[in-house]
């Protein structure tokens, strides 16, 4: 059992503050993803979860006592690092053994250990070799290997994938993920890479600046984000964001950006008048060659295959992006006039200090 | 002119660079060993013997076995003790230059991973042995005297592993640099106390440095002759200091006997050196070199 609990956590290194006051209750067996982008706090909080950083203030306590003191070898935990950390002189085999070894395992079993660790991770061929000898992706199953064989009731997994290529990146997401449903073990993973976070998590915590922006599930922080930080995090391509202003046309509430005027949903009375920020995701924009509510010049097709986006310039830094399913070239070109129709039920509002409007 | 040209040009102006630089600095030595083989007269001879037509191990004997019966003339220094000297230095380079990378390799690892020492303190550490020996030699052979270290082992001992524990430091930090800390950490949270992890992870990565840390201070320490010369001399003797002893006065220096004691106690050097060139040549990027 293991039910890991952060109260008030915070760090600061210097005057910097990396963590600023942090809750967080992590029930066991759960799959609890940490995201944001570098510098939210993320890795330290993970670190200081390890042990390997002192909080500044507050406590972590796993399974009702406070382990702030607790050496990281007496907390059951076990760690999965981003470089993979491999003892580089010993051989793999004794990689794996290593924690085995520590905790003074008689060497039968320590060795049949090794050999079933090593058959369930696929890494049996490897044994005799050095870390050296091991690309990117076997390292990093060798490092799983040689944290689950110590049998630790949480797994710490700080950005394990990020050093991988998006092939190997993929099969390894899927490994950790059968891994977790076999185990049934607490797993904390870190990651900046939101797509990682949306497969792997029962839960996402999203960081920002040190502090939690907004915990759920990951179709909960995706159909649902509470601010602009949470929304643009999210998606890719990433959600459609616009800047502009709400005015009063003929008694009626429109959104206007540039050129561009959206009659505001009735589902948004009480929006007022003043500066907003419309989204929405790409794949929720219905587009139409007949009819639609804007008109738009589609500047640019990029047939993905399953899917292709279509941009379109818009004011500020990125462009407008759809996403229609198909392999449509033959239905619109680039320079092509066509109607596009935001559903009134996927358009979100947020506030001029990123909180999202209800 | 075509790049590969250019490159041929680049490349033999580099090696004649090379070669000439060699020979300036390989002369000397090629001297001494010429020398080392050259009987009596030809030691002063000129135009100058570059290589005896009559060698004769004559000075080796002379000086390593002390036998006279191969030399024409008897010199004074058939009075002197290079194997006591070769004792003395091996006692005293071997204690100083042990203590010196111990100690320096714990102040390293206390820098490289608790930043024990700011950046401008490890440079001031450096700047300390960029003090000319001169200048400290004679205010610590004050002291010296007070405190009944001259020519005493201790005495010289305590001198070379404090002149040398700045290179320790820098030598040995720089390659507990290349040793990440997650692979520390790694072992730690997989179970190994502190000295369990740096027994069995930074040990054995940082053994070569420190096998190239320790033959480094260990030359310094053997042919080290400033410091020797003021803090001791009659009693507790060095092969450098030996070395300056053969000399007579109405012979004046006796060139062969000298060079024959200089070759015994350059060839051990000159192995130690092969042996690490490459060793050496990390060490000294004082891990300004990333990754």
């Amino acid at each position: 059992m293991s039910r890991i609990e952060l109260k008030s956590l915070r760090k600061e290194f210097g005057s910097t503050v990396a963590v600023k006051s942090l809750d967080l209750q992590i029930e066991d067996g759960e799959f609890l993803v940490l995201v944001g982008p570098s510098g939210c706090g993320k890795t330290t909080t993970l670190r200081m979860l390890a042990g390997f950083e002192d909080p500044s203030d507050g406590e972590i306590t796993m399974n009702g006592s406070i382990v702030n003191d607790l050496e990281p070898r007496d907390r059951d935990i076990g760690m999965v690092f981003q470089s993979h950390a491999l003892f580089p002189h010993k051989y793999i085999y004794d990689n794996i053994e290593f924690g085995l070894r520590m905790k003074n395992v008689p060497e039968a079993e320590r060795r049949k250990a090794v050999e079933d660790v090593a058959e369930m991770v696929h890494i049996t061929p490897l044994l005799n070799k050095r870390p050296a000898q091991c690309s990117g992706g076997e390292s990093q199953r060798v490092a799983l290997a040689r944290t689950l064989v110590t049998h630790p009731s949480t797994f710490l997994l700080d950005e394990p994938l990020s050093s991988l290529d998006a092939k190997l990146r993929r099969e390894l997401r899927a490994e950790v993920d059968r891994l977790h449903t076999e185990l049934k073990k607490t797993f904390i993973y870190v990651t900046h890479d939101q797509e990682e976070a949306m497969t792997l998590a029962d839960r996402i915590v999203v960081m920002n600046e040190g502090e939690i922006e907004q915990e759920g599930s990951p179709m909960e922080i995706y159909s649902n984000p509470k601010s602009y930080f949470v929304a643009d995090f999210f998606g890719s391509p990433s959600m459609n964001l616009l800047d502009g202003e709400v005015i009063s046309k003929e008694g009626k509430a429109v959104f206007q950006h540039g050129q561009m005027e959206i009659s505001v949903p009735d589902t948004y009375a009480n929006l007022g008048s003043g500066k907003v920020t419309l989204g929405i995701r790409p794949e929720h924009v219905v587009v139409s060659t007949a009819d639609g509510q804007i008109p738009e010049t589609i500047d640019l097709v990029e047939p993905m295959g399953k899917d292709t986006l279509l941009y379109f310039e818009a004011e500020g830094e990125r462009p407008f992006v759809v996403i229609v399913e198909g392999l449509i070239l033959d239905d619109y070109k680039s320079g092509q006039q066509v109607q596009l129709t935001f559903p009134d039920d996927k358009v979100y509002f947020f506030d001029e200090a990123g909180q999202r409007i209800r | 002119m075509n790049k590969r040209t250019k490159k041929r040009i680049f490349e033999s102006f580099r090696y004649s660079t090379l070669t000439i630089w060699l020979l300036i600095v390989a002369f000397p030595l090629f001297w001494i060993v010429s020398t080392s083989f050259k009987p009596d007269a030809e030691w002063f001879a000129w135009p100058p013997v570059y290589w005896s037509e009559t060698p004769t191990l004559a000075n080796y004997a002379n000086v390593w076995t002390g036998k006279e019966e191969y030399a024409d003339t008897q010199y004074i220094q058939s009075m002197q003790k290079p194997w006591v000297a070769l004792g003395n230095s091996t006692l005293i380079a071997f204690i100083s230059t042990t203590l010196a990378v111990f100690f320096g390799s714990l102040i390293a690892y206390g820098v490289s991973r608790y930043q024990m020492l700011s950046e401008a303190r490890m440079f001031q550490l450096l700047m300390l042995r960029m003090v000319p020996p001169i200048v400290i030699v004679a205010p610590l052979s004050l002291h010296y005297s007070t405190l009944k270290l001259l020519d005493t082992h201790l005495g010289l001992i305590l001198v070379y592993f404090l002149t040398t524990l700045p290179y320790a430091v820098w030598m040995t930090k720089s390659f507990i640099d290349e040793v990440p800390v997650e692979v520390e950490q790694a072992a730690e949270i997989l179970g190994a106390s502190k000295l369990r992890t740096i027994w069995e992870v930074v040990l054995p990565l940082v053994r070569s440095g420190l096998v190239a840390t320790f033959l480094f201070i260990l030359i310094l320490t053997w042919s080290e002759y400033l410091l020797a010369l003021i803090l001791s001399k009659t009693e507790v003797v060095t092969l450098p200091i030996e070395l300056s002893k053969y000399e007579g006065s109405t012979e004046g220096r006796v060139y062969g006997r000298q060079a024959a004691l200089a070759v015994g106690i350059t060839i051990p050097l000159i192995i130690i050196g092969l042996f690490i060139s490459k060793h050496l040549a990390r060490g000294f990027s004082f891990g300004m070199v990333r990754k």
